[in-house]
């Protein structure tokens, strides 16, 4: 059949049997059904949702690591600090080649660790004497001196033959004030008052999380919660939810991608280093490419025959079919 | 109702094979719509019949 006959036959007017259908009908039937299901779905099975991860939670369960993520936050040497755009401009961010588009976007939400994670939170609150003194030396100090005091007692404490992240094996003296701040910063947090300066000090509303997550992402505690709920990206975590729920399993072709060695490299150098260090934005752009290719499925060649090749189009209108031969 | 609270605060059971790991309430959701696929090839459309002997 040619197109000129095909589209003559497609506007002529039906004059077959007709039948009456109210969609107003259906659809309010079809609402009204699935209100009662999530209705009565959530009153059996109610929320997935674990208590939140506080900082109160990491002082009390793990004061060690938020010590030492303190004195990295000072330093400049946590995840955060040397993270790039859109947080600040110690990085570069991910790109694919030439293309660099975090780096591109430029800082638009900036981040300053020591200030925002430590001092700022400190200084907003009364602090016994220690901590105050400590507050006001480092604020009077230049930027050089202060950078000198964090990178020297971080390298102290993080000493494998040293201190090995044990604070009280730091030598005496070294650092400065950042020992008392990094000590004042986790009494803060274990009285609970830094979950509630940390978030948006100064406004009302606190619907602002990046900070948090982003001092709770450069310490352990964050990343260990993770693991002991298999949320971790290189073991399908990103489909998974906490408690015996089922996840987001419309997420396996991301998640599909990570669970490759090329994605999922402990490699320093090479190209598996740069296909882990720049794994999101890879990966983003494989899904890209994937989708193109359905939304252009009808114009591709080879790829549009395949329900010639597995008519499953067939079984599903079989009678029509069958009445066709 | 206990029981679905008990079994929802329960640490999931995973199943591994290689560098597939996935959890049971996942793996049973995942069989529902494969299921649920098969089904909606296989099964007649409703009013099949009523339908086409209206066109005949």
């Amino acid at each position: 059949m040619s197109a000129t006959t095909q589209e003559t036959l497609e506007r002529e007017p039906w004059t077959g049997p007709t039948r009456h259908y109210d969609i107003v009908k259906e659809g309010v039937i079809a609402t009204f059904v699935v209100l009662v299901l999530t209705v009565v779905l959530a009153a059996i099975f109610s929320s997935p949702d674990d208590p939140a991860l506080t900082f109160q939670g990491w002082a009390k369960s793990a004061p060690d690591n938020l010590y030492a993520t303190t004195v990295a936050e000072l330093a400049g040497t946590s995840d955060s600090a040397t993270y790039g755009p859109p947080y600040n401009t110690n990085g570069d961010g991910q790109a694919i080649g030439p293309i660099a588009p975090q780096k591109w976007a430029g800082v638009h939400q900036p981040v300053d660790p020591p200030n925002d994670f430590v001092i700022n939170p400190l200084s907003s609150q009364q602090q016994p004497a220690d901590v105050a003194d400590a507050l006001v030396t480092w604020t009077s100090a230049s930027a050089d001196v202060q950078a000198g005091w964090a990178t020297r007692y971080d390298t102290a404490l993080n000493d494998p033959q040293g201190a090995n992240g044990d604070a009280t094996k730091v030598p005496a003296g070294v650092g400065g004030p950042v020992p008392t701040l990094a000590t004042g910063l986790v009494a803060m947090a274990t009285s609970g008052a830094l979950d509630s300066v940390l978030p948006a000090p100064g406004q009302f509303f606190t619907t602002d999380n990046t900070k948090q997550i982003l001092f709770l992402g450069d310490g352990s505690y964050l990343d260990d919660a993770g693991t002991a709920n298999h949320l971790q990206g290189n073991e399908w975590g990103m489909m998974n939810e906490t408690g015996n729920f089922p996840g987001q399993q419309w997420l396996a072709p991301f998640s599909f991608w990570y669970q490759l060695p090329i994605f999922n490299s402990d490699a320093t150098t090479g190209v598996a280093a740069t296909m882990t260090a720049n794994a999101d934005i890879y990966i983003l752009a494989i899904i890209a490419v994937m989708m193109l290719l359905v939304i252009f499925l009808p114009y591709i060649p080879g790829l549009r025959s395949i329900p010639r090749w597995i008519p499953l189009h067939k079984l599903v209108w079989r009678d029509y079919y069958r009445s066709r031969k | 109702m206990e029981l679905a609270l008990r079994l929802s605060s329960d640490a999931p059971h995973y199943l591994s094979w290689g560098w597939l790991s996935v959890s049971v309430p996942n793996l049973i959701v995942i069989g529902a719509m494969l299921a649920l696929f098969v089904l909606a090839l296989v099964l007649p459309f409703p009013g099949n019949r009523r339908k086409t002997g209206d066109r005949s």
